[in-house]
């Protein structure tokens, strides 16, 4: 077992979020930065440190720090509202729907420690955030793979018109190898290795265990593709369906459940874009986790380059 | 453009006119499709009067006004009420309420924010202030003088979100923000004290730090005298807390607790009737 949640050897940087916020800020005056007393949790002491005038920490209230944030984004503030993903999906969705989402206001919602990369167990565990979130009309969902994609997502949200919810890890997150790899653009989904096979489409952490899997089937005689799928929301489902005829064998990985998420998604899109395919999701099967360190959860829970490997050798094997 | 941003000058007198206008067309409207949460526009009549002719810094011609002040319909079920005062501010033409609740209409019987005038979609009750705390914060912020009105409705109280808000306002000391509390006593099951009795209303604004005034919701004078004793106070949020009567004035809707009344056009006049004797219901099918 890794003691990471990302591939081995992979460099790792520490609060891409927390100082790209603050950059961002110090050229956009209408940059506000909004939490519910999770402030060191979500780097955001950073903002707090440096432009205190425009920080606003609500207390445990998420549901109010929502509808604040909607009302100076009425008044034109592009606010940063900073929380678990599990809080602000769970106990503030209706004041989302209403207050972000229908009436498009330029809210940013950022959800730190996704899926099973908390040790706070069940309580703290977003296993369903971008099902939820995906659902509602008008509402962008990204999922950065690595730092330089945090850094350039924390830009792309304030440039991006309306609502957006970003899911992220905190703290020390992977630094991916290239340029072109580390680059961020809404809506766009980045092949990241090439080979005729089978396509695996990861998002966030699961990229680089995505690599390593493909790594690994290399050596078994397969070449794979990796697409990082950084938005979730609008899909890159052009190139989705493409990648996913040439192979005609399709892998999903995701830090979610299989139901709502990534998986659903890509399956939505080929289905409609009649891209008949072998199709394997993986991600948490439809069950609630508990409290642990996340690299021994991501190991039980089936979020492991073994995982992928295995759904590869699956998709492959009855090819 | 902000020059045009000034305080209405009416007087008592003639917001208590505009309000006999408003509660007229407020029956004519419902009339048209029969029911509607009547009953609750009709006690809040005085109360948007009161706002919307003699306090809010609005210009019609501009509803977006970057300057304006901004006032928030929590309740929103009682919309019907707020068209009406609109329109007679000059935000459209009354004439435009013809389509009011039939479909297609942007008049919708709970508001969402296609009509001018109207500031956010609040039919999810209890949203009201958190979004009126944000509005209040982003004034300080930009150093503007536009200040923040909501109307919450006495059963929104029951509703977490709303204290979280008064909490927050109490806490960033936003002297900026006034609420209005519609106290009328009834929610969707019938009095509010048989559903869930809410207690010292006043006292509980209080414990939260709030500059709390007890009016009653149809006595002009005392609304326009809180309205302004709140724009006077500094260092915290203002709380009004309104008692009104649903259905006030017509005597044969007072004392009734219908979440959706039913009107047809013999109330109607009969209502219309009492408020003037004079009035003539002219019902469009």
């Amino acid at each position: 077992m890794s003691a990471t949640v990302w591939a081995t050897n992979t460099p790792t940087a520490l609060k891409a979020y927390g100082t790209a916020l603050v950059d961002l800020a110090r050229e956009r005056p209408e940059v506000v930065c909004i939490g519910a007393d999770l402030t060191g949790p979500t780097e955001t002491d950073l903002f707090r440190d440096s432009l205190p005038e425009r920080f606003f920490n609500i207390g445990m209230a998420e549901a109010n720090a929502v509808g604040v944030a909607a009302g100076m984004a009425r008044a034109g503030e592009i606010p940063f509202v900073n929380t678990f993903s599990v809080f602000i999906s769970r106990r503030a969705y209706d004041q989302i729907a209403m207050q972000v989402a229908y009436p498009r206001t330029n809210v940013k919602l950022v959800g730190f420690m996704p899926g099973l990369t908390t040790p706070g167990g069940v309580t703290h565990q977003a296993i369903e955030d971008v099902a939820l979130m995906r659902a509602l009309p008008n509402m962008t969902v990204v999922e950065p793979a690595d730092a330089n994609q945090i850094s350039a997502a924390v830009r792309a949200l304030a440039d991006h018109r309306g609502p957006v919810y970003m899911r992220i890890k905190r703290g020390e997150v992977p630094v991916m190898a290239s340029a072109a790899e580390q680059a961020f653009r809404i809506g766009r989904a980045d092949v990241v290795r090439e080979g005729g096979d089978a396509v695996i489409f990861a998002c966030g952490l699961m990229v680089t265990l995505a690599l390593a899997a493909a790594d690994e089937l290399a050596g078994q005689g397969h070449d794979v593709t990796v697409v990082n799928v950084s938005t979730l929301k609008p899909l890159d489902t052009g190139l989705i369906a493409e990648f996913a005829r040439r192979t005609g064998r399709v892998v999903t990985a995701e830090n979610h459940s299989i139901i709502g998420g990534l998986g659903s998604a890509v399956a939505e899109a080929l289905m409609e874009a009649g891209a008949s395919c072998r199709y394997a999701r993986v991600g948490i099967r439809d069950t609630f986790a508990e409290g642990a360190s996340a690299p021994y959860l991501f190991e039980k829970y089936g979020l492991s380059t073994q995982a992928i490997v295995d759904a590869c050798r699956h998709v492959l094997d009855g090819a | 453009m902000s020059d045009r941003l000034g305080r209405p000058v009416a007087d008592a007198d003639e917001v208590r006119t505009q309000a006999d206008h408003v509660r007229r067309h407020v029956l004519r409207t419902v009339a048209r499709v029969g029911e509607g949460y009547l009953l609750q526009a009709l006690g809040a009549v005085d109360i948007f009067a009161a706002l919307y002719f003699s306090e809010l810094r609005l210009d019609p011609e501009v509803p977006a006004h970057p300057d304006r002040d901004r006032c928030l319909l929590s309740t929103a079920h009682n919309s019907v009420a707020l068209y009406v005062t609109l329109a007679a501010r000059g935000h459209f033409p009354i004439e435009d309420l013809a389509s009011y609740g039939r479909d297609g209409s942007a008049f919708e019987i709970i508001s969402s924010e296609h009509v001018a005038g109207v500031e956010g979609t609040f039919g999810s009750l209890g949203q009201g202030l958190s979004v009126g705390v944000g509005l209040g914060l982003s004034a300080r912020l930009r150093e503007r003088a536009w200040r923040t009105y909501v109307i919450l409705g006495d059963g929104e109280m029951q509703e977490g979100q709303t204290w979280e808000a008064a909490m927050a306002a109490a806490a960033f000391q936003l002297d900026n923000l006034c609420l209005i509390v519609d106290v009328n006593g009834m929610q969707v099951e019938g009095p509010t004290n048989d559903v869930l009795p809410m207690g010292e209303i006043a006292a509980k604004w209080r414990a939260f730090g709030w500059a709390v005034h007890e009016v009653d919701g149809h006595d002009v004078d005392g609304l326009l005298r809180a309205l302004q004793a709140a724009r006077e106070t500094t260092g915290r949020p203002s709380a009004i807390i309104a008692a009104t009567r649903p259905g006030h004035p017509i005597s044969f809707l007072l004392g009734r607790m219908d979440h959706y009344a039913k009107l047809n056009a013999e109330q109607a006049e009969m209502a219309l009737a009492e408020l003037d004797g004079t009035a003539v219901l002219e019902v469009s099918s």
